[in-house]
């Protein structure tokens, strides 16, 4: 599901060559590597650990997974323009608290009021995208600021007060169990990144955020706006921020001011393992939906198995930066044995 | 601190425990989970440790998340229930959004009791097991002014995170105390319960405005500890300070002088009495319903682990005071707060 915005040359034209070829390079992309990954350490878990196959632990699991794979698509979309999107835990919790306010508050209903939380982290995004590309400043410099002025307000605003008073319906959503283990947030994850992964595939309009973000002049030279590019790319991860802070609204019951920490920056760990683990160039312009799918759940499978194994709380953390480490130059590597082979 | 806490619960224990020693071992694996790491619950390990060895419990453990996050915390108490724990102490990580997990602990038959601070009501939680915030507040400004004297009184508050709710009550508190002895508090500053942002504010604050401050009120562990360092730094200023807890920073800054005094907490007692209700509980106890709780902002079923001043002239025995607290609200615990077959 890796989409680039330039076809690669290819060596051979023979049907049989292309298969091999394609094969030779499914083997080694991020997206394979994962799989073999979580398979290996669900084995592990589910081995040495007592407890890991539970049906509430696989439950868990992939409702906590759920929400890491739907920050780090949030972030993945920002990454796709070389950008990056420091608010995206503010834009979440500004998200949720927009929600709250328009159900508590305005006593609207809550279908509304989900759409008009969603609506004001598309809007916070515009605004980070809006601002990028006026000012021509770094995103990182943009979403710094903005992650300390969207926070600021929505304190200033809400008195730290989380709003509660939400319905049955969407709460239950939360903890709602199919087939008593499976969480449907996972299902609604997974409808999005498939959506993602369309609209950078067969749309117009995605393979101009990927062009935008491998070559911006050359694509400006193409007749691509790459200002509006960046603006909808920043829009798009306002968006999944936000669907990101319903999910741990219905999760939680609750739309909390620290539900993503201090200034949302809790959000940002999460945020680019998932992406940078599944292959999503930092420069810009390569995208992987399903490595970001896969790098989050492991990400994710991680933190629940080595919980379970008692390493330790604070080895976990150790382990997950070790391991964003190790993905990294292990993907180095990786592109500098298809460079030596010409098959990159 | 481990040892001292310990060599005070056990001396707690010869007091409380002849009236709770019917507990026979059980299979009461119990974890005591505060919202993220913070020297103010390390003493909740060696309470569980001496709580699971007096009542023969199979364990009364305790476990930290990684962060400060509430999705770490719902992450581990997730696991620890996949692991077998059956009851919980919790410092809630959100008053308000902590209370779907304790209900999903709840669900599988695990008691869940609030330690340290509470859930809002309505939640699953038996009850609360803390400091009153905003009563502790109140009085260690009520000291602070004491210690002042007579003239102008201009007061600066330290205090915790601005998305901690307990930081607004003791805000308030602060500023309640202080209309009524007609000071003023000319400056809060909040959200520096952690140690990089307490030192850059608090010692920027001190460097322009110390002449413009006659006493400092801290409650937050952090904020504390860096005032009566930046104190001790600046020599004799005339400024009065009453801080929280019992880091060492702290108390040996009230032996020197160099600050008025502390309104210290219990958390060991919070640890080993948090320990016997969540095992007499799975024992088949039930909270009475007419139980004599107090109440806060967050809840009406609060139960208050003690809290008390401490300046030069009792320092030396602040344990000993902590050490009678516990013992007193254990040695009547179950006939006041539960209902055993």
């Amino acid at each position: 599901m890796s989409v680039a915005p330039v076809p690669s040359a290819l060596p051979e034209s023979s049907s049989d060559g292309f298969a091999r070829l394609s094969r030779t390079r499914f083997l080694l992309s991020n997206e394979f590597g994962l799989i073999l990954l979580i398979a290996a350490f669900a084995l592990l878990f589910a081995v040495y650990t007592s407890g890991f196959l539970s049906v509430f632990n696989l439950f868990s699991l992939g409702r906590n997974a759920a929400v890491n794979i739907m920050i780090g698509l949030a972030m993945m979309t920002v990454i796709v323009t070389g950008g990056l999107n420091l608010a995206v835990g503010a834009i979440g919790v500004c998200a949720a608290m927009g929600c709250g306010w328009l159900l508590q508050i305005l006593g609207l209903p809550w279908p509304v009021a989900i759409l008009g939380g969603l609506a004001l982290g598309a809007g916070l995004g515009a605004v980070n995208g809006w601002m990028v590309v006026r000012t021509g400043l770094h995103s990182f410099i943009i979403t710094l600021a903005t992650m300390s002025i969207f926070f600021g307000v929505m304190i200033f605003l809400t008195r730290a007060e989380a709003f509660r008073d939400f319905p049955e319906a969407m709460t239950a959503f939360g903890k709602m169990r199919l087939l008593t283990y499976l969480s449907p947030l996972l299902l609604l994850t997974f409808a999005v990144a498939l959506a993602l992964a369309w609209l950078y595939r067969f749309t117009v309009t995605g393979r101009e955020m990927l062009a935008a973000g491998a070559n911006p002049a050359a694509a400006e030279l193409s007749g691509i706006r790459v200002g509006r590019a960046i603006i909808l790319c920043h829009m798009l991860s306002g968006l999944l921020a936000g669907i990101a802070a319903m999910m741990l609204v219905t999760r939680n019951g609750a739309a909390i001011p620290s539900m993503a920490g201090q200034l949302g920056q809790d959000w940002l760990l999460p945020a680019f393992l998932g992406p940078v683990l599944g292959g999503t160039l930092l420069q810009g312009g390569k995208v992987s939906v399903l490595g970001t799918v896969l790098g989050a759940f492991l990400v994710t499978m991680l933190s629940s198995g080595l919980l379970m194994l008692q390493v330790g709380a604070f080895w976990v953390q150790t382990f997950l930066g070790l391991m964003l480490l190790v993905a990294v130059l292990l993907d180095k590597a990786r592109r500098s044995w298809l460079a030596r082979r010409n098959l990159a | 601190m481990t040892t001292i806490f310990r060599t005070m619960g056990l001396a707690a224990l010869m007091g409380g425990a002849a009236a709770t020693a019917a507990l026979a071992a059980d299979d009461s694996k119990l974890a005591l989970v505060p919202g993220g790491p913070h020297p103010y619950f390390a003493a909740w390990e060696p309470a569980g440790a001496d709580a699971a060895q007096e009542f023969g419990l199979a364990g009364s453990d305790y476990k930290v998340p990684q962060r400060w996050e509430l999705a770490q915390q719902n992450q581990l108490l997730e696991s620890l229930l996949s692991q077998g724990y059956n009851g919980f102490m919790i410092f809630p990580g959100d008053p308000v959004g902590a209370v779907a997990t304790a209900e999903e602990l709840a669900e599988f038959g695990a008691p869940v009791i609030a330690g340290g601070g509470c859930y809002k009501d309505p939640s699953p939680a038996a009850f609360c097991l803390g400091t009153d915030t905003g009563n502790s507040a109140y009085l260690g400004t009520k000291e602070l002014l004491a210690a002042m004297g007579d003239g102008e009184k201009r007061i600066a508050h330290f205090t915790g995170f601005l998305v901690d709710p307990n930081t607004q009550l003791r805000i308030d508190a602060v500023n309640r105390a202080a209309e009524e002895a007609g000071a003023t508090v000319v400056q809060v500053i909040a959200d520096i319960d952690a140690p990089e942002p307490a030192e850059e504010k608090i010692n920027a604050y001190l460097a322009a405005h110390a002449g413009d401050v006659d006493g400092i009120v801290t409650t937050a562990w952090v904020p504390a500890v860096v005032a009566a360092n930046a104190l001790r730094r600046m020599g004799d200023t005339g400024i009065h300070m009453v801080g929280i807890d019992h880091d060492e920073v702290v108390l040996a800054a009230i032996k020197e002088g160099i600050i008025d005094g502390t309104m210290i907490q219990n958390p060991y007692g919070q640890g080993y009495i948090g320990s016997f209700a969540l095992a007499r509980m799975r024992s088949g106890c039930t909270v009475k319903e007419d139980a004599p709780f107090g109440s806060n902002a967050l809840t009406d079923k609060f139960i208050d682990s003690g809290t008390a001043y401490v300046d030069a002239s009792n320092v030396d025995g602040y344990l000993d005071t902590m050490r009678e607290e516990t013992a007193r609200i254990l040695a009547d615990f179950e006939a006041t707060y539960l209902s055993c077959p």
